[in-house]
Formats: structure tokens, C-alpha cells, sequence
């Protein structure tokens, strides 16, 4: 059963390895490419920085808009990355495999790229940096922690930091063999970074209680820190539809949902880059898809009781922020863009297995999702935003100017730029892994029939 | 393997070297099925008599007055009522939730589970007086929107808690099916093999029929999810948070219904331990079961510290006169012991016992947490609705100040009392005529596990049909 | 006498957990030699020591080092600028459970991670036998013996199936 298995795991290390060893010129225009998108931001940012945040569409009264939107979008896309890696690791789904890394990862980059957003939403980010660490003995003046708004730091520093940290874990046995398939400095590197990896069955063993124990770890961490982006929120009495009990979940089950969902997308675009046809099949989409259904079942019910709550104290101010969001020019057709994109025209179809079999449509599928969820928080922030003060005079709307629409475009493009460089160093699907789920399959058979099993470790 | 006669296709399903086989399994159900001992004819009589005092106290209850103006005293009442729903309404969710995701361990408590359906018979008569309890909805808030909404609450309360008893009636009785047709074949030719023969007579075991059966019980399984949360949304709004006026807690419900997920998970481990302890069914319910299911025990406990914290932290720190007369009213000041006992209870001794390895990897651990969150839950409802119950006025704009305290009587806890011990004698008389071990679906787990050697060692190896 | 390392590799994971068995039985402590894979193979199956670790300690001692500093952070900020905000209290419980919750996970995560590397005898600096093939899928079987043995060892060793087999000065 084992015979052969040499030559099987050769080419599992040159398929997954293909990335780092193999130039391609596809891989280097799409990178190029998004490297101009994100040239373009950042030039966007500098004339913000140099002219003054009056670029921006950001008014009296809403002083929150496109930066803030992408901020909580991409703390929510970061959410899939140890949702998905630990609860699978926890729950032992073997599907897991192919999927972990790839989505914690996308965590890492993601949560960088959101907290870039506060940093440029300011327009003198470095005068941020001092309310950050404000610590200062002279003057005796310490920052507030009753304000959400220093909660939010400490809860996405710790996420970062937990999360890199987990990733380079998991990495240290494939960086082994990295360092084994090269040279010259190249092998400098690798060798250092891999701690002088040799694969003893203790060195297995602790990797093995890491992945759990690190994942029950970082779960409770996830958690927090979309709860905590939602108290910057939440806990704003003055704004009609911020403050509600249920944003704390709710906003956790949005960014599952939006998170997943840019595994997903993300996964498939790898496999069209990298040729993983074998790695990443038909039953690892069809698994991820049926989770999606269970998650965006549960977000719908929290958004349901969210929005019944909103109206359920019949209070006038927030009859009218609900009314607007729903009804009103031209929040009406996001919003219904958004209610389709992000459950009615997904959901239903994922529920046919052609559906969730399908690369092409899961694709289609999970952008939609996201469009929809990037909306969900922009007609949570802005509308509510418009009417915050109690006079009508001081009501007004927000339009996004260019420069704020370049900045935006240019995070997505920075993700995935930092996603692919990522690849050109280190293997997005875990080597070590893929060869585990290689030895403890098994199959069982029962009549006629055999059916796939798993070896079992308690 | 399947042509082999039935003694000896023995599987071996540990590593230590456990064994069994589908006749060991049929013999040891039906043997503990038929049998009425003198034991279980006690313990009937004891749940009988209590229950009998607990209708005696809610008779005696209306004798001092029924009607809206009366309800303060009806509190614990209501609070009985959210309990039953809370603890047995979500009971059945354990099977239908593992099922789903096919995991192998739930199988020994499938049954365990769907079995507390029928309590939910207790909880739709218990509900019955409360509709004329409740106070019309003009003048309040109300989920309801408008107070001409037709039938609104208590129809619509009404209905959805029905539903909710008939689908888990269904689902109990669907997945007993084939249990039914085998100890009619099985069994001692009384009464009850005779009845079930009558009831599952049809069943035979065809390909088609277990195809529909696995359907219908995904279908009926979904479906009662659904119907839960809904359930335990209404509930808790109309009978809790409608009737503090300016309460407006959007995640109080759902709170209550991960309340009930929690418990869902206490009362089968607390159901396994106790038929483990009378010595039943030791090689059907492995530890294996309770561990699995304590780790989901311990996420559920976090996810309760969570949400209570999430709706704690948003009141505190609106700090409107009404957000801190709720917060003083259910947690610090009028009901602040059922408050602590909850929090302890629900949070703090599941999440220290089971954070512990060896601890979750025991039978007693989990069974302590379980028993521990049972008992949470009921002093949550306590907390909720009993204060909820008594204040008067209900229409005013917001809560202006914190009621005092209603303190249970002798009738109160005799009604307690009666409705737990009529929900255990309903259960009891239940298990007689449905066994409480899910024989296909154990028997359907020996097909996938085996033993098989690695290298060097031994391991189990389990199948995952997709 | 110098210590030497002997390293096999096999193709076939059957003959290494067989030369782990031989040299058992040729009196070699399971302390004098180790296997060495490209895959976590499920504990035991080379029939390789039991080892012990005490990796759970190390998240409770990160846990409680977080609990005090975040603990001290907060209540001292809070006390020594005595700003009302909002009509809380000065040391309002609440916001300080949540950073002082931060505060404990991000010290039990850093101690569970400080706690797998050491735990795992990394990082190690000294140069030990080792071959590329490994990753690969070879198996290697590690043992460290006395330069008297090494004959025996090698012989041990060939006979299991090794493909190769070399030494080294440990």
C-alpha cells in the first residue's frame, strides 16, 4: 500500500512547489498589472495626503464613508482565513486540505490592507500612529479605553499578530522542503526560516497539537475583533440603526459569510493560475458551497433580526433612517443590489450540486456574495450617517469622489498582488498536509460498494 | 461481510478491542425495550404523583385569579412554559443537526434526542392558559408591527408552537420506523409488539424506502431548525421583551434560542449518563460520544458568555434611562441571584470544566456541564419572564423604574415541580413505545467503522459516505 | 570514543518501521534512534517512543502574564487620567474586559507558539544527519551509536531494506 509512494510524493512536492520554481509569464502580467492598480492608489492617497482630506466626498455629517466601508469589509474578508483553517482543523474535515492555507493567508493580507484604511481615512496617518501609542509619561494624558475606538486596535493587533504567527507554524515543514529543493542563498533562507526542520515524529506530533490548539486559541480572537469593529458602531446612541444588541453576531456572520465566500473565489483562481486541477476538486467547492448555504442561512436570519428590531421600537428618527435606506435615492437600488447579490441570487442556486460542481459559477456566485456584503456595510454606515443630526438642515448625503474610488479599487488589487507574491515564496496548499491525507486514507467496503474512510487519531 | 449470518458479523469498534454486532445491538434494545421492572413502575409512580401536585398548585393558581390583570402571579407559570420549550423543544436538534453533517458519534444519541418531542405534547397544553394571559398589543411595542394584525400574538404564537410539536412528533416517529418494524418481529407478541407491528407493518426495509427515509428525515430536520429559531424568537418577544415598555434587545432572542442549543446537548448527555448509570447500553453509548459532543458544549457555552456580553455591553454603554433600568431590573439589582446562577451556570462551569482535557474526555465531565447548563437555562427563564410577567404598566414610553422582585410561593414551586415531573413521565411512558436507542442508525455505524492495522499500530478507521 | 550517527533511507515505510523493530531487539534503547518523515505519519505507527511534552502549560503562563499586564494597563491609564466620558465611571469594568480579554489571548498565543518551537527541540543550530531525499518521501531511521556499534548498526539497518546508508560524526 505504501509502495510507490515515493514517486506520488515527488510530484506532489513539484505540482505544489510549481509556483516558486517555475516562471510563468501569465503569473508575472496579471502581478504587473495589479501592481499599476495599486500604483495608482497610492498616488491617489499621496495627492489626499498633500491636498487634504476635501478631495474625499466625506461631509458634514457623514465623516464616514467609502475608507470605513472597505475597512469593515476587509476585517470581514480576513474572518475566513481561521474561521475556515480552524474549525475545519477542529472539526477534522479532510476536505480541509487543500483550502487551510490559502484562507489564512488571505487573512493576513486582508487585515493589513484594513488597517491601512483608518491610517489614509484620517489624511495624516502619522498623527495617528501618536493616538495609537499615545503612552507619555510627561503629560500624564492616556487614552480612553472606554472608547470602542481603542478597543478596535487591540483586537486587530492581536488578530494579526495570532494569525502570522499561526501561518508561519503550519509553514515550517513545508519551508523544509523548500530548503531541500534548493540552493545557493536561496537554501540560506529557507534553512533559517525552517528552524532546522527534520520531521521526527515528536517535531509531527507537536505540529499536529499545534494546528488544534492554536486554532481553538485564535478562534475566540476571531470572534472579538469583528464584534469590536461592530462596537464602533453599536455603541453610538446618537445614530438611528447603529445601536443594536445583535451587531456584535451578526457582523461576525456577515464576515464568515464574506470571508468564505473569497476563499472560495480566491481557491479557484489559484487553481486556474497554478494548474492544481488535483488539488483543488470538484468535492473540496461542492463542501465549501454547502457550508455557505448553513452560513448564509444564519447571517439572513441575523440581518432578519436586525432589521425587525430596527423597526420593532416604532421610533420615529429610525423609521425614517430604515425608510431611507430601503426607499430613499438612491440607497434604494444598493440596497436591493445588495439583498439580491448577497443571498437571493447565490443561495438558491447553491443549492443545486451542479451549481456548487460548477468552477465557473461558484466564481460568479461567491463575487456576488461580496459585492452584496461590501454594500451591506456601506448602507449600514452612510445612510444612517445622513440623518444623524436631529435637524433637517444639517441633513446631507455622500457621494464617493475618484480619488476614494481609487484607493478602494486599489485594496483589492493589493490583496491580491501580496497573495500572489506570497506564492512566488511559499506554497499556498500545504504540502505536508495534502501527503497526511494521502496516508490516512482508507476506504471501507460494504457489499458491493467501497466507500472512502479515514484513518482516525485520538 | 453481509452474507455472513448475523452472530458473526462481529465489528470490532475500538481499539481496546470492543466488539459488536448488529444481533448484539437488536437483542440488547429489544431485551431493555420489553422489559417493565419493577424499578421503572416506581419511578412512574413518583413522576405521576408530583405531577399530579404540580396540576393540584396550577389549579389552585386560578382559583386566586386568571386574567390579564392577574398575570404577575402567573410568572413562574410562564416561565415553566419557556422552559419546556427551551430544554425539550430543542432537544430533537442534536439528531437532526448530526445527522446532517453525517458524524458517526451522534448515533448512540439520536434517539435520546427525538424522543424529547414528546414532552412537547406538556408544552402545548402548558401554553394554553397563557394566551389569556397576555395583554392586547395596542399601545406597545410589538413584533407585530401594528395591532391590527389578525391574531396577533397569540394565534400566531399559538400555531407556531403546534407546528413545532406535530414536525418533531413526525420527525420521532420517521426515524422510529424501521426500529418499530423490527421489534414488532422481534419482540414478545404482547400489546405493544402487536401495535407496532399494526404502525410499522409496511416497513420492509426496501431500497426505496430507506431512500425516503433518509430524505425525509433531512427534509423534517431542516425544516423543524428553522421552525425553532422562529419559535424562540416569538416567545421571547411576545411573552418577555413586548412587555417591558422601551425594552428593544435585538439579540435577546437570540439568545434564548442558543440557550436552547445549549441545553439541546445537556439533556441527551444527561440523558446517556443516567442510562449508562442504570447499566444500560454501556457498549452502545461509547465515551467517545460524550467527548465528541462536549467540545461542542464548550464552544456553545463561549458563544453564551458572548452574546450575553455583546447585548451587556451595548446597554451599558447607551446608558438611556431605559437601557439601565433593563440592565438593573434583569441582571444587577431586582433578579440579580437567578441572574448569577444563570451566568454561572450557562458560562462559567461548563467553560472551566471543559476547558480541561480530561475532563471533556470522560462521561461524568460533560455530563456535570450538561446537567450544568440545564439548570442555567431554567434560571434564565426565570430572570426573563417572571419580571417580565409583573410589571403593570406596559404601555408607558420607556421602563421609569425597577420593579421589585417576585419571589415564588408554595404554589409556584409545586408548579415548578409538576411540570418537570410531567415532562419526565411523559418521556418515561415514551420510551415504551419507542426504544430509546436508534437501533438502524447504530447498526448503519457498524458498517462504517473498522479496525485496521498502520505499520505498527492499530487504529480506527471510519467511513464517510458523501 | 566519538558518538556517530547512522542514517538509512527507505522507500518503504513497512522495512523502516521493521529496522526500528530490529534494532529493539539487537538491545538499542528507543531513545538512541529516531525516524525521520516528510508526513506525520498517525502516533505510533513506526512503533517510536512515547513522547511526553508539556506544551499545555505554556498557553496558561502566557494567559495569565496577559491577564496582569492587560489588567495593570487598563486600571492605570484609567486611574491616573480621571477624565469622565460620557457619564461612566472612572474604572469602568466593561471596555477594560474587553482589552484585558485581548490582552490575555494574545499572551496565551504567544506562549503556545514560543511553547511548539521549543517543545519541538527548535530552533536547532548544530548541523545533525540529514538527506534532502527525505522530503521527498524517503524514510529516514536515525540512530546514534558508539563507533563500535556502528558496524552493527549498519548491518541492522541494510538488512531492514535500506536503500542507502550512511554515517556521520555526531
Amino acid at each position: 500500500m505504501h509502495e510507490g509512494k515515493v514517486l506520488a510524493y515527488k510530484r506532489i512536492n513539484r505540482d505544489l512547489l510549481s509556483g516558486l520554481f517555475e516562471n510563468q509569464l501569465r503569473y508575472w502580467a496579471i502581478v504587473m498589472f495589479l501592481g499599476l492598480v495599486v500604483l495608482v492608489a497610492v498616488v491617489a492617497a499621496g495627492f489626499m495626503v498633500n491636498r487634504g482630506v476635501g478631495v474625499t466626498g466625506l461631509n458634514r455629517p457623514v465623516f464616514w464613508g467609502f475608507f470605513i466601508t472597505n475597512f469593515v469589509f476587509w476585517i470581514g474578508i480576513s474572518h475566513a482565513g481561521v474561521m475556515l483553517s480552524a474549525i475545519l482543523r477542529l472539526s477534522k474535515a479532510e476536505w480541509r486540505r487543500p483550502a487551510t492555507r490559502a484562507a489564512e493567508v488571505l487573512t493576513i493580507f486582508s487585515l493589513m490592507t484594513a488597517v491601512l484604511m483608518p491610517f489614509i481615512h484620517t489624511g495624516r496617518p502619522w498623527r495617528l500612529m501618536y493616538w495609537v501609542f499615545p503612552y507619555d509619561f510627561q503629560r500624564g494624558i492616556w487614552p480612553d479605553i472606554r472608547s470602542p475606538l481603542v478597543w478596535d486596535p487591540s483586537a486587530v493587533n492581536t488578530y494579526l499578530i495570532s494569525s502570522i504567527l499561526f501561518v508561519f507554524i503550519a509553514l515550517i515543514p513545508d519551508l523544509a522542503v523548500i530548503r531541500d529543493r534548493s540552493s545557493g542563498i536561496r537554501r540560506i533562507a529557507y534553512s533559517v526560516l525552517s528552524l532546522g526542520w527534520r520531521g521526527t515524529p515528536r517535531q509531527w506530533k507537536l505540529q499536529a497539537i499545534a494546528g488544534i490548539l492554536l486554532s481553538a486559541l485564535i478562534l475566540p480572537v476571531f470572534v472579538s475583533v469583528h464584534s469590536i469593529v461592530s462596537w464602533d458602531f453599536g455603541m453610538a446612541v446618537s445614530v438611528s440603526s447603529w445601536h443594536s444588541t445583535i451587531f456584535a453576531p451578526y457582523f461576525v456572520i456577515g464576515a464568515v459569510h464574506s470571508g468564505v465566500s473569497g476563499v472560495v473565489t480566491v481557491m479557484i483562481l489559484m487553481r486556474w493560475l497554478f494548474r492544481w486541477e488535483e488539488y483543488v476538486r470538484k468535492e473540496h467547492i461542492d463542501a465549501l458551497a454547502r457550508l455557505l448555504i448553513v452560513i448564509a442561512i444564519a447571517w439572513f436570519y441575523f440581518f432578519a433580526m436586525e432589521f425587525i428590531f430596527g423597526i420593532y421600537g416604532q421610533e420615529g428618527d429610525e423609521l425614517a433612517t430604515r425608510t431611507l435606506q430601503i426607499f430613499g435615492e438612491p440607497w434604494g437600488w444598493w440596497f436591493l443590489t445588495f439583498i439580491i447579490t448577497a443571498f437571493f441570487f447565490p443561495v438558491p442556486l447553491w443549492l443545486f450540486r451542479n451549481v456548487r460542481r460548477s468552477f465557473l459559477l461558484m466564481t460568479i456566485t461567491t463575487i456576488s456574495v461580496n459585492i452584496g456584503m461590501w454594500l451591506e456595510r456601506f448602507l449600514i454606515i452612510v445612510p444612517g450617517l445622513a440623518r444623524k443630526q436631529i435637524f433637517t438642515q444639517s441633513w446631507h448625503t455622500y457621494a464617493p469622489s475618484p480619488i476614494e474610488i481609487a484607493i478602494v479599487v486599489g485594496t483589492f488589487a493589493l490583496v491580491l498582488m501580496l497573495f500572489l507574491l506570497f506564492a512566488k515564496v511559499f506554497p499556498l496548499i500545504p504540502i505536508f498536509d495534502i501527503k497526511e491525507g494521502q496516508v490516512l486514507k482508507d476506504e471501507i467496503k460494504i457489499g458491493r460498494r467501497k466507500v472512502p474512510a479515514v484513518i482516525r487519531e485520538e | 461481510m453481509p452474507n455472513l449470518p448475523p452472530e458473526q458479523d462481529k465489528v470490532q469498534v475500538s481499539v481496546e478491542g470492543r466488539e459488536l454486532s448488529s444481533l448484539m445491538v437488536t437483542r440488547e434494545v429489544s431485551r431493555d425495550f420489553f422489559a417493565i421492572t419493577p424499578a421503572y413502575r416506581r419511578v412512574l409512580l413518583i413522576l405521576g404523583v408530583v405531577f399530579l401536585a404540580g396540576i393540584i398548585a396550577i389549579i389552585l393558581r386560578f382559583v386566586d385569579g386568571f386574567g390579564v390583570s392577574e398575570r404577575a402571579q402567573w410568572g413562574y407559570y410562564s416561565a415553566m412554559f419557556a422552559f419546556l420549550l427551551i430544554t425539550a423543544g430543542s432537544a430533537p436538534l442534536v439528531a437532526v443537526a448530526f445527522r446532517l453533517t453525517k458524524n458517526h458519534w451522534r448515533r448512540p444519541f439520536s434517539r435520546i434526542s427525538e424522543l424529547y418531542a414528546v414532552v412537547g405534547l406538556l408544552s402545548l397544553l402548558w401554553f394554553l392558559p397563557l394566551m389569556a394571559l397576555l395583554p392586547p398589543i395596542e399601545g406597545r411595542k410589538t413584533l407585530w408591527v401594528s395591532s391590527n394584525f389578525v391574531g396577533a400574538p397569540l394565534w400566531w404564537d399559538l400555531f407556531a408552537v403546534m407546528f413545532l410539536v406535530i414536525c418533531g412528533l413526525g420527525l420521532l416517529v420517521l426515524s422510529a420506523i424501521p426500529d418499530a418494524a423490527l421489534l414488532a418481529r422481534t419482540g414478545d407478541g404482547g400489546v405493544r409488539s402487536r401495535v407496532l407491528g399494526a404502525v410499522a407493518g409496511f416497513w420492509r426495509g426496501t431500497d426505496a424506502q430507506w431512500r425516503w427515509h433518509r430524505l425525509g428525515l433531512t427534509a423534517l430536520g431542516a425544516f423543524y431548525f428553522m421552525l425553532l429559531i422562529m419559535v424562540q424568537t416569538l416567545i421571547n418577544v411576545d411573552f418577555v421583551m413586548s412587555l417591558v415598555p422601551g425594552w428593544k434587545d435585538s439579540i435577546m432572542p437570540a439568545h434564548q434560542a442558543l440557550a436552547g442549543l445549549q441545553t439541546a446537548l445537556g439533556c441527551v448527555l444527561v440523558g446517556a449518563f443516567i442510562l449508562r448509570a442504570t447499566g444500560r447500553y454501556r457498549d452502545l453509548i461509547p465515551m467517545e460520544s460524550f467527548w465528541a459532543i462536549s467540545k461542542i458544549l464548550l464552544a456553545l457555552s463561549l458563544l453564551w458568555g458572548y452574546f450575553w456580553f455583546a447585548g451587556l455591553i451595548t446597554f451599558w454603554y447607551g446608558r438611556t434611562p431605559v437601557e439601565q433600568n433593563v440592565l438593573r431590573t434583569f441582571m444587577f439589582e431586582s433578579y440579580r441571584v437567578p441572574f448569577l446562577l444563570n451566568f454561572f451556570l450557562s458560562f462559567l462551569v461548563p467553560f472551566v470544566l471543559l476547558m480541561w482535557n480530561p475532563v471533556r474526555k470522560s462521561v461524568i465531565g460533560p455530563t456535570i456541564a450538561g446537567a450544568s447548563v440545564i439548570v442555567g437555562a431554567f434560571f434564565m427563564t426565570v430572570r426573563l419572564y417572571v419580571p417580565a410577567f409583573g410589571i403593570e404598566d406596559i404601555t408607558s414610553h420607556g421602563l421609569a423604574t425597577v420593579p421589585l422582585p417576585i419571589v415564588p410561593d408554595v404554589l409556584d414551586v409545586f408548579i415548578i415541580l409538576g411540570g418537570l415531573a410531567g415532562a419526565g413521565l411523559i418521556y418515561m411512558l415514551a420510551i415504551k413505545i419507542i426504544p430509546i436507542m436508534s437501533i438502524w442508525e447504530i447498526k448503519e455505524g457498524l458498517l462504517y467503522q473498522r479496525v485496521r492495522p498502520l505499520l505498527r499500530s492499530r487504529y480506527l478507521v471510519l467511513g464517510k459516505p458523501d | 570514543m566519538t558518538t556517530q550517527s547512522v542514517l538509512a533511507l527507505y522507500t518503504n515505510a513497512d522495512y523502516a518501521a521493521e529496522a526500528g523493530e530490529a534494532l529493539d531487539n539487537a538491545g538499542f534503547a528507543k531513545e538512541d534512534y529516531d525516524f525521520l518523515t516528510d508526513t506525520p505519519y498517525p502516533e505510533g505507527a513506526f512503533g517510536e517512543r512515547h513522547s511526553s511534552h508539556r506544551l499545555y502549560v505554556f498557553p496558561f503562563v502566557g494567559a495569565l502574564i496577559g491577564l496582569t499586564t492587560a489588567i495593570l494597563l487598563t486600571a492605570g491609564t484609567q486611574i491616573s487620567y480621571p477624565l469622565v466620558t460620557g457619564g461612566k465611571p472612572i474604572l469602568s469594568i466593561p471596555p477594560m474586559a474587553i482589552i484585558t480579554y485581548e490582552g490575555t489571548m494574545l499572551g496565551a498565543i504567544l506562549f503556545t507558539i514560543i511553547g511548539i518551537i521549543f517543545e519541538s527541540r527548535l530552533p536547532s543550530a548544530k548541523k545533525r544527519i540529514y538527506d534532502d531525499r527525505i522530503t521527498e518521501g524517503y524514510i529516514g531511521v536515525v540512530v546514534d551509536c558508539e563507533e563500535d556499534q556502528v558496524n552493527t548498526v549498519e548491518q541492522i539497518l541494510t538488512q531492514a531494506g535500506a536503500h542507502e546508508v550512511r554515517r556521520e560524526e555526531a
